[in-house]
């Protein structure tokens, strides 16, 4: 298994996960070639985002990238959010073989979808 | 790793029995001889190649001589398929098959379409068996092989070869005499009782490593008389039909196994049966949304092909894994394409429940408590990934007009089977 032990973690201990009932910002992506699928519902105020829950369906890489996005997220700015980038995610789950990047591409794809509601 | 390591994936490969070991280990040391050599080194090795071939024989009811030695189940079936085919090209260029062969299978029919042979590939319906009055309609006048598993490496279902062994048998005797029928035993073999001559298939592959013996030796059934175009050029080996100098200690695991497997194998299958329906009872009394595939009486004893209902396999199995626990899934996610398992979609179930299946697979040293242990920690893994997944949860709606600003939603085909 070439998986790092924070993916291992998140995988075992999934962080944030459901949905938030006081959610003012909900996106949910679908990768429509794998059937991958993530929700993120955000709860933003005064451009910051305060709490942060996700929900996922599809390959071990897509259901960690959703729990160490929310870590990422929690507490940042929607600027500094929008400034996330596929590759800070990559790095933050420990790496991912090339094939499964796309995991990484849907969780910041939904973020900018959920972010651009509250902009 | 975890403390608990239970292996439950015994169609992939099995762990080498001891005494299995034992017997190779001696001829690593005592056997190093060429088996074409003339002098006495050599016989001896020869003597043990020919006592591992009387072995593999009986296993299956044959005859030594009957038995070609190759590197493996791959290696088997494309001998078998494109020695018949290149053998019989003169007579027709037609293969019938099915849709659920091994990738070796599959694969080397694919490669001979795109040489200008045509394939039927036939259906399985939902319960995962061929028919043979499909058989029977696919055959032409230019058929000059049948291909079709004795059991699914999958599902585990058991295929009707011994029927179409019959009709091809009935064809060949109404002057269709180019007409074979090869059956890919890798699966079946020491789990369910062989016999060439009850199958009436032609020619017939093994596996050693699905025996309890090594990986790297295999056999090849090919009756007396079917004529075979050898893929290994170079050398007089195994009756001119596989160049190459013999595995000599993985031929020798290899007859060990068979003998094992051919005394052992009624208390095989109770065992596996029995940890098998154990297991599955209780799965399917702790975890709702299950959907069990392929027939549930007419398969190997060892083995459950189950889909988990919102959820996907390759989470659910490294979720196992990292608990300690080895199963495995036939569909796999990569570069973004989802390629779910050929075998669980020829079912005719939807995407969701193709990729949600896992299979488990018992062998001859699992226990009850071992299976017991499986079943708790899957409704764990399970249970976890269920609530994590947008599946089983109302769907967001886009409406800009509420509270909650909602993004577009992509929606993919989902039916409510």
């Amino acid at each position: 298994m070439s998986y790092s032990a924070t993916f291992k973690d998140h995988l075992a201990r999934p962080r944030n996960a459901g949905e938030l009932p006081e959610a003012n910002a909900v996106a949910e992506e679908s990768n429509p070639v794998c059937g991958d699928r993530l929700r993120l519902s955000l709860a933003v105020h005064d451009k910051r985002i305060e709490a942060a829950r996700y929900l996922a369906y599809g390959c071990p890489p897509t259901l960690v990238c959703g729990s160490v996005l929310t870590e990422m997220i929690i507490g940042k700015t929607i600027a500094e959010a929008l400034n996330l980038k596929r590759v800070d995610l990559l790095n933050a789950v420990g790496g991912l073989p090339s094939r499964k990047h796309h995991a990484a591409a849907l969780a910041i794809e939904a973020l900018n979808v959920a972010l651009a509601r509250v902009m | 790793m975890p403390d608990r390591r239970i292996y439950l994936d015994h169609s992939a490969t099995t762990p080498v029995d001891p005494r299995v070991a034992e017997a190779m280990a001696r001829s690593l040391t005592e056997n190093f001889g060429n088996p074409s050599s003339v002098h006495g080194f050599g016989q001896q090795a020869r003597a043990a190649v020919d006592r591992a071939r009387r072995e593999v024989a009986a296993l299956l009811n044959a005859k030594p001589n009957e038995i070609i030695f190759t590197s493996g189940g791959t290696e088997g079936n494309n001998l078998a398929i494109r020695g018949t085919c290149e053998a019989s090209a003169a007579h027709g260029r037609h293969i019938v098959t099915s849709a659920i062969e091994h990738p070796s299978v599959r694969g080397v029919c694919s490669a001979l379409e795109q040489r200008g042979w045509e394939v039927t590939r036939l259906p399985v319906y939902e319960n995962g068996i061929v028919r043979v009055d499909d058989v029977r309609d696919a055959l032409r006048p230019d058929t000059v092989l049948v291909s079709v598993m004795l059991a699914n490496n999958e599902i585990g279902t058991i295929q009707p070869v011994r029927e179409i062994g019959a009709l091809i048998r009935e064809r060949r005797a109404n002057g269709h005499k180019h007409l074979y029928l090869h059956t890919d035993a890798v699966q079946a073999a020491g789990r369910m009782t062989l016999n060439v001559e009850e199958l009436g298939c032609d020619l017939l592959t093994l596996s050693a490593h699905k025996l309890y013996a090594p990986k790297g030796t295999g056999a090849l059934y090919v009756r007396r008389g079917v004529r075979l175009v050898g893929q290994n050029i170079g050398g007089h080996q195994e009756r001119e039909r596989r160049a190459g100098t013999e595995n000599v200690p993985g031929i020798v695991a290899f007859g060990e196994a068979a003998r094992l497997a051919r005394e052992e194998l009624q208390e095989r299958i109770a065992h596996d049966a029995q940890l098998r329906d154990r297991f599955e009872s209780k799965v399917a009394n702790v975890i709702p949304d299950l959907v069990f595939n392929g027939d549930r009486t007419i398969r190997l004893p060892h083995l459950s092909n189950i889909s988990f209902r919102y959820i996907e396999g390759e989470g659910l199995l490294i979720n196992l894994d990292l608990q300690g626990v080895a199963v495995s899934t036939g569909s796999a996610c990569s570069s973004g394409t989802l390629e779910p398992s050929p075998v669980i979609r020829a079912l005719g179930v939807n995407d969701e429940v193709a990729r949600g299946s896992i299979r488990f697979s018992f062998g001859k040293d699992n226990t009850d408590s071992e299976a017991d242990d499986v079943v708790e920690v899957l409704a764990q893994a399970v249970e976890r990934l269920r609530a994590l997944s947008p599946l089983n949860k109302p769907r967001i709606i886009t409406d800009n007009t509420d509270s909650v600003l909602l993004s577009h939603v992509q929606r993919s085909p989902r039916s409510s089977s």
